[in-house]
This record gives C-alpha cells, structure tokens and sequence, in this order.
C-alpha cells in the first residue's frame, strides 16, 4: 500500500543505531509533511489545475491555461454577445438552500442542546449515542425515508387524504395557498418536488451536527450567571435574551457557517426533492465529471468555486471561534 | 416550568429525528417490490436477501467492510504522529500538519471526491479498492486527529514529570505512560471512522470509477430506479452498527468528554 511505503523510511531508519530515536525524531515530521502535502494537498491543487484546461469534442479533455471555463461559469460561452446567469443561478440556489436550512437547524437545535447540557453526565452520554448514530447515518438512508414520508402515494400525503385532513384543508380555503406555495396539486397535497421538502430535507441532515457543534460551548456556560439573573427577579425569558443567547452568539455563527460550508456539496437531496430547475452547482459539478454531460474542466471550475465559497465561510468560522475562546 | 418545557422539547425533536429511520425500518418488511408505509404483506424474506442469496449486496457489503476497517486503522496509525508532534512540540509545522490534514474533512466532500478521482487516474489507483481505502483514510483523519489530541492533552503532566526523573527516555515513557492512557481516545477515533466509512459514498464515488462499489455506494447508483425494501435493510443494518459502536464509546469511553464537555461539572 502506498500509505505504508510513504511511512516506511522514517520508522524503518536502521542507520546509527545508537542514536535511533533521535533521528526517528528528526525524519518523522518530514515523512509526514510529504505524505499530508501528496494526499491533502495534491487533489485540490489537481481540481485548481484542470479547471483552465480545455474540453476536446468527442473527447476527454488536454491541460491549458484557459479562462474560458470561468467566463462561461460567470457569463456563458457565447459572452459578450449573448449573457447568461445559469450556473451562478446553480450556484445561487446551493447558497439559498444551505443558508436557510443550517438557520433553521441551528435554531432548533439551540433549545435541544440547552435541555441536553442540563441533564445528568449518564444521561447526556445516552443522548449522545442517538444523536451521533443519526450524524451518521449516510445520507442516501435520509433521504430515502423522507422520500417514502413524502411521496404523493404513501407517508404524509395518503395520512392527510385518509384522515381528512385535506377535505379540511380545502373546506378552510387554505388549500388554495398550498397551490399557490406548489405544495398540492388539485387533488391533494404534494411534497415531491419543491423548495420545502429539499430545505426539510437538508436541514434534518444537519441537525444532529449543529447539537455536537454547540455542545461544547453551550455545556462550558456558567449556570450561576443565570442563576444571579434570576435571583435579581429576571424572568426565564429575559434570562435567555440578555444573558443565554450573548454569550452564545459566536459559537451560534461559526456553527451555522460550518453546516452552511457542509450543505454546499449535498447532492441525494437536491436531487430527488428540488425541481431539475433549481438544481445546485453540486449536481453540475457530479454531471460534468462523471455523468452525462463528461467536460471535466468545466465540472472542476464549479467544484473551484464551491471550494474558493466553503473556504472563505471556514476561514471566517474559525476566526469568530477562536475570538469566542479567547474570551 | 422551563425544565418541563426542556423536556418535551427534547422528546419532540427526539420523535422528528426518529420518524424518516422508523420509516424506513418499517419499510424493510415490505412484501412487494415497492416501498410503502406501513408495509404491505410483511415478511423478513429482504434479510436474506441482504445477507446471504444476492450477490451484488454481499459483495457490496465485503467492499464496505474492506473500506471501513482498513481506513479506520490508517487513519488512526496516520493521526497518531501528528496528534503526537503537536502535543510534544506544538510546532508551526506541527499545527500546519493538523490543519491541513484536517481540510478534506472541512471542504464539500464532493470537491476533494473530483480532486482524489483525478489524482488516482494520474496515479493508476482509480477503481482499486485499495486506493478507495486510502481515500477514506486521508477524508476522515480529522477524527482521530481531533481524539487523540484530546486524549494527549488529558495525559497529567505530573506522570511524564515523574517518569523523567525517574530516568525514562522519551520512548519509554511514550510506551509506559503515553500510549496506555490514550488507549480509549484512539478506539474511540477509530470507530468513528469506521462508522463515518461504512455511511459515505460521494468520495467513494469518484474514486471507485464503478469497478465495485460499498453498500451505500449499491444505493446512490440505483437511486434512479428507485428504492427497494432490500435497501432498507441495508439501513437498519448501518443504523445498529452506528448505535452499538456509538454505545461501546459510551460505555468504554467519556463520550461528553469527547464531544467536549466541560469538565468541572459532572
């Protein structure tokens, strides 16, 4: 295995042998530095690199300097006669659903995380298993649950039609502004495709992240801060809004940020839940590369772009924790 | 009041995060071909399916145990110098090590799954299950890396303190004092690979280029046919391995401690 070559030369160092751990010291930080610049390193530098290369018709593709593949990205082929919008119109709809499905994610898992922290040690740990089985759960098992919660014919839509509850829907007249959101159809209600069951979707993805990345933070407040709020006659609500929440602020926007940078790459959900129209630039990026369309270059110009994106939210996310830390 | 409060709440959320993995428990029964809810005609005929007579599944399900257990143990044995150089000198190069080997598990999977599926084709590994090891090994790093670290800076300084006055080499006392005490910190990072490996499919994805493909992988490229109940199956199977492994860390290890707890507090 080529893992184990890389490290070989370091451990197996059988020079000097009277000195051994000093050398074995000295030569393991630069057998790593190697190997973590070869498999850390190497591929996105590979994505950067092909993504000015050039698309041959009918065949694969040849390395160049080009930025023909950023104009079509930002204005199309055709620019400057002709413009259009269509894959930052993908990338826009990556942004729309990752912002409001980490937001919502992290805003209720807030109070959930609160209750957790507040639990016993034994408690707290039993919790844990189950929210850390639910993270990890692939999420093509995620999907296909809410896919069979959702579909037209069983899940929800068939429990509102047995139970009537569409009948009522429709006697309320709210049946009417189901239609108009695209969640019925005039028969009954419908979840597949639209906007709300792709962010549902997501956000339930990301949910149990957001409990483990408050964690931490939430579980380190001082409960005798509140405590002392509260001795002065402060109500639970005001408690939460002056002191809870301010000192929870940072840790509550580096989280969101991280599962924002997590949502950007997801694909299952985008695919089954959202209308082909409102596709993100992660689907493109999996069509360009090894679906139908095959233009490599071009799906490693998107995957730059989501990478230079997910960059900037980490950098930003990291900072805001450690000011968080630092205070 | 606010307790009580607390208390539905957290049951609520409890009952939407159960409700998609009910499903498709409930799912796996299935008579038919079709996935419905409740299941029609019910019967653990797909179980067998999964485990024993279709060979596209157990073949999947090898490739998965492969893939999972041999990036689990490269990760571990490839977090450890590192985790270990940044707590014996946290150096500049130590913490630029970390940092970047924790970057594939920071970024999109789908970028650093296009990035690898290059480098294997230039490097003849793509559809190797080998390379699909090494993969999984480099994407989940971090999580060991973040164990271990933790495990290290648990180590009472008092007993390294102790045993260089008492004459120990730095081998030494690595051996006697180090690795003993880290002992659950590194299970604990092995088994969350194990169970992150045996979940993921994009990464796999690219670097398998369709020469064999792990369990979640089978899913995702029959997505377009559509589910059918012996998939279910599959997911029971990963959701009680994730929740005895999960239970195991719990058990042998401090999993609030892990997951960053305060300490002070119990």
């Amino acid at each position: 295995m080529s893992v184990a070559d890389g490290i070989d030369p370091p451990l197996g160092e059988e020079t000097a042998p009277a000195r051994a751990p000093f050398r074995w010291s000295r030569v393991l930080p630069w057998g790593l530095t190697a190997l973590i610049a070869l498999f850390c390193v190497v591929p996105f530098l590979l994505v950067i690199a092909i993504s000015f290369g050039r698309k041959i018709e009918g065949a694969a593709w040849v390395w160049d300097f080009t930025f023909e593949n950023y104009q079509r990205f930002f204005v199309g082929t055709l620019w400057p006669d002709e413009v259009t919008f269509l894959y930052l119109q993908q990338l826009g709809y990556s942004f729309w659903y990752a912002v409001i499905a980490s937001i919502l994610a992290v805003i209720t898992a807030l109070p959930f995380t609160l209750a957790l922290t507040r639990l016993s040690r034994r408690a707290q740990a039993a919790w844990l298993v189950f929210i850390l089985s639910s993270l990890s759960l692939s999420e093509v098992f995620i999907v296909m649950g809410w896919d069979i919660l959702l579909s037209n014919n069983s899940g929800l839509p068939a429990l509102f039609k047995s139970t009537g509850l569409t009948d009522w829907l429709k006697a309320v007249g709210w049946f009417d502004t189901l239609r108009e959101w695209g969640l019925a159809n005039p028969r009954n209600v419908k979840f597949k495709t639209s906007e709300f069951a792709t962010i549902l979707t997501m956000s339930y993805l990301v949910w149990p992240y957001s409990v483990i990345l408050l964690y931490p933070a939430l579980s380190r407040l001082d409960p005798s801060l509140s405590e002392a709020a509260r001795t002065m006659g402060a109500g639970n609500l005001t408690v939460l809004r002056t002191v809870t929440l301010p000192s929870v602020r940072l840790p509550l926007f580096g989280t969101t940020l991280l599962l924002f940078v997590f949502l950007l790459g997801t694909y299952v959900a985008i695919t089954v839940f959202a209308d082909p129209s409102k596709h993100t630039t992660a689907v493109a990026i999996y069509s360009n590369v090894r679906g139908a369309n095959l233009n490599a270059p071009f799906g490693a110009t998107q995957a730059v772009i989501l990478l230079v994106s997910a960059s900037v939210c980490l950098v930003l996310g990291h900072t805001l924790n450690r000011w968080s830390e630092a205070r | 009041m606010m307790r009580g409060i607390g208390h539905i709440y957290m049951a609520l959320s409890a009952i939407v995060l159960a409700l998609p993995i009910v499903v498709v428990c409930g799912a796996a029964l299935n008579g038919g071909r079709t996935m419905t809810f409740p299941p029609r005609e019910p019967t653990l005929a797909r179980f067998g399916e999964f485990f024993i007579y279709e060979t596209v599944w157990t073949n999947a399900l090898g490739n998965s145990l492969i893939v999972a257990f041999g990036a689990a143990t490269l990760a571990v044995l490839l977090a450890w110098p590192i985790a270990y150089l940044l707590w014996s000198t946290g150096s500049r190069l130590s913490q630029v090590l970390a940092g970047l080997g924790s970057l594939p598990f920071a970024v999109p999977p789908i970028v650093f799954g296009v990035g690898l599926g290059f480098f294997w084709g230039f490097t003849g590994g793509l559809g190797e299950i080998w390379a699909g090891v090494v993969s999984h090994a480099i994407l989940l790093m971090a999580l060991p890396l973040v164990t271990i670290s933790i495990g290290l800076r648990a180590i009472d300084r008092a007993h390294l303190d102790a045993a260089a006055t008492m004459g120990a080499t730095e081998a030494v006392t690595f051996r006697t004092v180090v690795l003993p005490q880290t002992v659950p910190y590194t299970i604990s990072g092995f088994f969350f690979v194990l169970v992150l490996s045996f979940n993921e499919f994009i990464v796999m994805f690219f670097v398998s280029a369709s020469s064999y493909a792990t369990v979640t992988l089978q899913i995702f490229n029959s997505l377009r046919n559509g589910y059918t109940p012996t998939m279910a199956v599959a997911a029971i199977t990963f959701i009680v391995v994730s929740v005895l492994v999960f239970s195991a860390v719990a058990r042998w290890g401090d999993l609030p401690r892990l997951m960053g707890a305060d300490q002070s507090r119990n």
